[in-house]
């Protein structure tokens, strides 16, 4: 291979040229680096999302269809006040949606009020506590107790829990093993407050019924979500009066008739893509106008739009500096030709096929880009680093803002994992945390190398294809006739 | 042997050829001087003899063969070795390695060999000082003298060159026409120069005017 070496003896013969052939070409390969590594960093956090986010479907009461409901009755009856009325979730119907695909797990939500008998109560004594009456106002006017009973098949599986926002502290969280036990689990403040700790056992009233005492005995110490705290709202008691037992424990202390019932039942999906196909087959197997089915995708939604916009931008990224990045080096290519059309013609005069000049001049930018390569490869991660930085802090910016005004729109049925008070705002809060700590994680692996290897493989070849166009044309007469 | 038969050429003007009906016979082992005023198509028969372009009329051949037949890249690889006035030479190689690449595009019989190269080098006075040199560091005559040398190294039967003296000093010139005289008696190969030099024009075997449209064979 002739070519080879006449490339390889101009190269080392010129070598200023071919210092700054490389450092054009590293330039240009350094961006597309860059807009490859973004990218495969937008992919795998879209599928570290699928995986950590986790979609929800919830199963709760009929809302809307009680609401209905009490409206039409209100109209032909107008001498008894209209009541909603809200079947609870029967637990039936929730184990034949565990059985579905996709559904990894079940968490079965009861939640109540007791009052404290052995201890006391934390009151709310933080800043924002001091404005209005405080707690003491609402205990009046409901039939709720001080402590908040927030029944669960396991704590872990609940959004507080899996997002990290609470945390065991001491002993263990409530588990499915837990069902039919008065095991119980207690806030930090709560437990030190009353000096409280794992194996001692507690008093609490019931509020309905007779009224009667139950013990508890606490099996694990938390310490509550601090988001929680401030966007609980003015009615609810403080966070740390909240204490997670076990669904079954919670029913038994709503009273008898709650028994194989549940305020709402989360099914955790697998791969939050199947949330929606999940709901339509649960929904064969309900009672659709006393239940319904919600899905909450939204965390799992703006992960995945936020990516998206980083993955669409990275492409772009990609495709225009390489697209620029063939057009300039096409361009230094062509003047290279022209410059060297002596030489050309001397080739031509010596009955060289044009075809081995035009790869001498391949092999001669294929020398140069190698090092370009290996140059970028080096500072790819640099440029991807501050470039992936500021895109995550742009578009989750821009996401956030646009999920929660959907949100509120929306509006999102009740019975979600906080009882009553969880609305629509509170999930929200949720989901703008999740976004933020998504990360992009910049890492230059070999597979992104080999990409950039054929990228640099493909410029290189398409500046040549364009600029060869002159060593085809070219008159070795008239080159030597000049 | 190479012979035109009928050669004619023009630019744009088809009426007005540069020349034409031109018969004439270059035989090996013979130089040929080719004179004539400037403009009047020297170059550009030389071009055509060299396989750089293609005759608008008649044919040329070698031997038994036209150049049609031959395909003028072909012709120009194996049959022709072409010394021009100037950028004879690639200017990013020694002398040594420019005879190395001729010789390996053409295919020369003694290709890859350093040794033969580096002696047909010393033969023109380039010395073992200048064949690893780059090119571009030395004088026009020596520049002149490796071309030659890269005739001399590749097989071609027939050189033909461009005002290959029009560059050089007088000294300089005379030797380069002992050489081109060497080609042509010792390897039996047939040169033919243009040149517009009375004093080089002599020195050949035979002598050509181009004027008229013709060539006329000089005394
Ligand atoms: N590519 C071309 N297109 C049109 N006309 C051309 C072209 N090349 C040369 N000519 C014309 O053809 C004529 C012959 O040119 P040529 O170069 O063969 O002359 P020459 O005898 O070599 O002259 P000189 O002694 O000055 O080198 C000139 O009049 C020139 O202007
Ligand atoms: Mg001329």
């Amino acid at each position: 291979m002739n070519f080879f070496k006449r490339a390889w003896l101009n190269v080392w013969a010129k070598k200023g040229r071919s210092v700054l052939l490389i450092l054009v070409s590293s330039a240009i390969l350094m961006f597309v680096l860059a807009g490859l590594l973004i990218r495969s960093a937008a992919v795998k956090a879209t599928d570290q999302a699928k995986a950590d986010v986790g979609a929800t479907v919830t199963l709760s009461a009929n809302r809307q269809a009680a609401f209905k409901k009490m409206q039409n009755s209100s109209t032909t009856s107008k001498s008894s006040r209209p009541k909603m009325t809200l079947t609870p979730v029967k637990l039936s119907d929730a184990t034949k949606i565990s059985q579905l695909s996709n559904v990894k797990s079940t968490n079965v939500t009861s939640s109540t009020t007791v009052n404290a008998k052995s201890y006391d109560v934390v009151s709310t004594s933080s800043g924002m506590g001091s404005s209005g009456g405080g707690p003491g106002g609402m205990k009046g006017k409901t039939s709720s107790g001080d402590t908040q009973i927030d029944g669960v098949t396991a704590t872990s599986l609940t959004t507080d829990f899996s997002n990290s926002q609470s945390k065991i502290t001491k002993g263990r969280g409530i588990t499915a093993a837990d069902k039919n036990t008065n095991h119980v689990v207690i806030e930090k403040n709560l437990a030190s407050q009353n000096d409280l700790s794992v194996g001692d056992t507690v008093t609490v009233k019931k509020t309905t019924g007779k009224k009667a005492t139950v013990k508890l005995k606490v099996v694990g110490i938390y310490r509550a979500s601090s988001t929680s705290s401030s966007n609980a709202g003015p009615m609810s008691t403080d966070p740390s009066n909240t204490m997670y037992t076990s669904y079954t424990l919670a029913n038994s202390l709503k009273g008898s008739k709650y028994a194989g019932t549940a305020d709402s039942v989360t099914f955790t999906v697998s791969n939050p893509a199947k949330v929606s196909s999940v709901k339509a087959a649960g929904k064969k197997l309900i009672n659709t106008s006393s239940y319904s089915l919600s899905t909450d995708d939204a965390s799992y939604q703006t992960v995945k739009a936020s990516m998206a916009t980083i993955e669409g931008f990275a492409n772009k990224i990609v495709w225009l500096v390489a697209i620029a990045g063939t057009i300039i080096l096409a361009l230094i290519v062509i003047l290279m030709i022209r410059e060297r059309r002596f030489e050309i013609g001397v080739l031509l005069s010596l009955g060289e096929a044009r075809w081995k000049i035009v790869a001498q001049f391949f092999t001669e930018m294929l020398m140069v880009i190698v090092v370009a390569v290996a140059i970028a490869g080096a500072g790819g991660k640099f440029v991807g680093d501050q470039l992936g930085a500021q895109l995550v802090e742009q578009s989750t910016t821009n996401q956030t803002v646009s999920s929660s005004v959907s949100g509120q729109a929306g509006g999102q049925p009740g019975g979600g994992m906080k009882g009553g008070n969880g609305g629509p705002g509170m999930q929200q809060t949720t989901n703008t945390k999740k976004a933020a700590d998504t990360n992009l994680d910049i890492q230059v692996s070999a597979v992104n190398l080999a990409e950039l290897g054929g990228f640099g493989l493909a410029i290189t070849f398409l500046s040549i294809m364009i600029a060869s166009g002159g060593i085809l044309r070219l008159e070795p007469k008239k080159v030597l006739i000049s | 042997m190479l012979k035109t038969t009928g050669l004619g050429y023009w630019y744009q003007d088809e009426t007005n050829p540069l020349f034409q009906d031109i018969d004439l016979t270059f035989e090996d082992g013979q130089s040929y001087a080719i004179l004539g005023h400037s403009g009047t198509g020297k170059t550009t028969f030389l071009s055509l003899v060299a396989g750089l372009d293609k005759p608008k009329a008649g044919d040329i051949w070698l031997g038994e063969r036209s150049l049609k037949q031959i395909g003028l890249t072909n012709y120009r690889r194996h049959n022709v070795s072409i010394v021009f006035q100037a950028y004879n030479l690639f200017t990013y190689m020694s002398p040594l390695n420019n005879l190395l690449t001729a010789m390996a595009i053409t295919g020369a019989e003694h290709a890859g060999d350093k040794y033969f190269a580096k002696r047909t080098l010393n033969a023109l006075g380039i010395g073992e000082d200048l064949v690893e040199r780059n090119v571009q560091h030395l004088s026009g005559g020596q520049q002149q003298r490796v071309a030659i040398a890269r005739a001399m190294a590749c097989d071609a039967p027939l050189v033909v060159a461009d005002e290959p003296t029009g560059n050089l000093d007088e000294d300089n010139t005379k030797e380069v026409i002992d050489q081109f005289q060497q080609l042509a008696h010792q390897q039996n190969k047939c040169v033919i120069i243009v040149t517009h030099e009375p004093d080089v024009a002599a020195r050949c075997d035979h002598q050509y005017r181009l004027e008229n449209k013709q060539f006329v064979k000089l005394a």
